[in-house]
């Protein structure tokens, strides 16, 4: 069976695969996020707050994946909780660090004029600092989301959802004529979900990013 | 603000450092920063722990035994506890006859080889890419490069092993495909983040290409070039886990076969060991990016 006669003819499974997929990392995504930006907002003024926040998500970011899921499946059992888990624990190093350096960043000049005309502390993160670091921290979500990708292929092995079952339903049939197209199938899907993300992100720069701070 | 450019930046901050002080712009650096860190290396699970120390040798010896000590603890503890938890014969089968030691060695051993070819195929790949004749090639690299991160290294690896059958071999090349991107990127934003003047001062008191090669541009891209040796020792180390299931052997069999016969000590064990490694790695090639960093390049500020 060619590889296209097999996408044509899975075509509902791998659909439904690559829907899972996307929508579990764009889930954890948008909680890593939240997360990250706010323990950025939180610590990026404290000298030993900030490095210890970029010290702790880069030691959960060195674990490797597998060993950290090992770890998760005693506690929370198998299925979509460990795979959530490590998805927003990883997801969250990249915006974190580039949140508190985008927000360091930010010319004092500028937040002190901001509170020259009587910005509340509040006005000045959310109509100021926020909106100068967003550039830098919509990196961190696209390195982030790009990381992701791969480590939700691994999660499957934890019965997580998404193309990584793709990838492990061929591991199983290695040597069957099948395994080369399920393998392929789960890898480029995933290649290509990466990819269009990538895209989206370069437009939601486009849309999002202050047209005072546009390059 | 200085503060802010002596912790985020690291490596790709020493090379572009001249830069951003001629400039003067502190914001423009911190962004440039941050997209040339976040893309380059923080993709390729690069972690940042050292570089937060990396502005001088006036580290806190506390900070350097704080994860060795931890280590050690966390060891004995799953050791001791180990040897309390009742093991019955499938969970005998994943551990006894010295599995765990072999395991602990093949993982050892996938990623220094991986890493060893890692580095000699991409740090003279990244030097030629900059020179001046191949100069043209260098955006079609990175784009490659940042197009290669998108696909999955355990499709990666599994597909090898497809095409060149089961063992460690397969995941080997798998490993070193899927590290040597990150690292030739790497490379080459450090020899190009060079100051251009200086290559130029060279050039100007009269050396030769390979003089300003050897004694200018690589003494300055030697921290790059190290943050490089960490990212592919710590990649390897975390893809060296997926050369399980292509047979390959490593601390992934004891995972993957704690969670296919679900015996949670085999699982908690490998899981330990895995992290535990991959954390003393880091340690190691951080602490190696400290001591090597030529002397010139601390910047007192």
């Amino acid at each position: 069976m060619s590889f296209w006669e097999y996408v044509s003819s899975r075509h509902d499974q791998l659909l439904t695969d690559t829907y899972q997929h996307a929508s579990a990392v764009f889930q954890c995504m948008v909680i890593a996020t939240l997360l990250g930006v706010l323990i950025g907002v939180v610590t990026y003024r404290s000298e030993w707050a900030g490095s210890l926040a970029t010290t702790t998500t880069a030691t959960i970011l060195t674990i490797p994946s597998l060993a950290l899921i090992g770890l998760l499946i005693p506690i929370v059992g198998l299925g979509v909780a460990p795979t959530v888990i490590a998805l927003t624990l990883y997801g969250l190093l990249p915006v974190v660090r580039n949140a508190i350096v985008g927000l360091r960043g930010v010319d004092p000049a500028l937040v002190d004029a901001a509170k020259g005309i009587g910005m509340s502390r509040t006005a000045r993160l959310l109509r100021v600092e926020l909106p100068l670091a967003w550039p830098p921290i919509l990196t961190g979500i696209r390195v982030a989301t790009q990381m992701l990708m791969g480590i939700a292929a691994i999660a499957a092995f934890a019965s997580g959802p998404g193309l990584g079952n793709e990838i492990f339903r061929g591991i199983a049939s290695l040597g069957s004529a099948n395994a080369l197209n399920q393998v392929l199938a789960g890898t480029l899907g995933i290649a290509v979900l990466a990819l269009l993300f990538d895209a989206a992100y370069v437009l939601i720069g486009r849309l999002t990013i202050s047209r005072g701070i546009r390059a | 603000m200085s503060s802010g450019g002596e912790r985020g930046p690291g490596p790709a901050g020493s090379g572009s450092r001249p830069r951003a002080h001629r400039t003067g712009d502190h914001e423009g650096f911190a962004l440039r920063d941050n997209v040339e860190m976040g893309q380059r290396e923080l993709a390729s699970g690069e972690a940042p722990t050292p570089s937060a120390a990396a502005g001088g040798r006036r580290i806190s010896w506390q900070k350097w035994t704080f994860m060795p000590a931890f280590l050690v603890a966390a060891l004995l503890a799953t050791w001791l506890w180990f040897r309390g938890a009742r093991l019955d014969s499938i969970a005998h089968q994943a551990v006894d006859n010295g599995k765990v030691w072999l395991a602990l060695r093949q993982h050892i051993q996938l990623t220094a080889i991986s890493t060893f070819f890692v580095l000699i195929i991409a740090i003279p790949l990244g030097i030629a890419l900059t020179r001046s004749r191949l100069r043209r090639a260098t955006p079609f690299a990175m784009a490659l490069a940042n197009l290669g991160q998108a696909v999955p290294a355990l499709g990666l690896l599994i597909l090898l092993v497809i095409w060149l059958g089961i063992g460690a071999r397969s995941a080997i090349v798998g490993m070193v495909i899927y590290a040597v991107l990150p690292v030739l990127a790497n490379t080459i934003a450090g020899l190009r983040g060079i100051d251009p003047t200086l290559t130029e001062a060279a050039r100007g008191i009269g050396m030769s290409p390979t003089g300003v090669l050897s004694k200018v541009e690589l003494p300055l891209a030697v921290p790059l070039i190290l943050a490089g040796v960490r990212t592919a020792l710590v990649l390897n180390v975390g893809t060296a886990t997926l050369a399980t299931f292509g047979g390959g052997g490593g601390l992934g069999d004891l995972i993957s076969a704690g969670i296919v016969t679900q015996r949670m000590p085999v699982l908690i064990l490998g899981s330990v060991l895995t992290v535990a490694l991959a954390l003393f790695v880091e340690w190691l090639a951080s602490l190696a990016e400290l001591l090597l960093r030529p002397r010139g390049l601390e910047v007192a500020s």
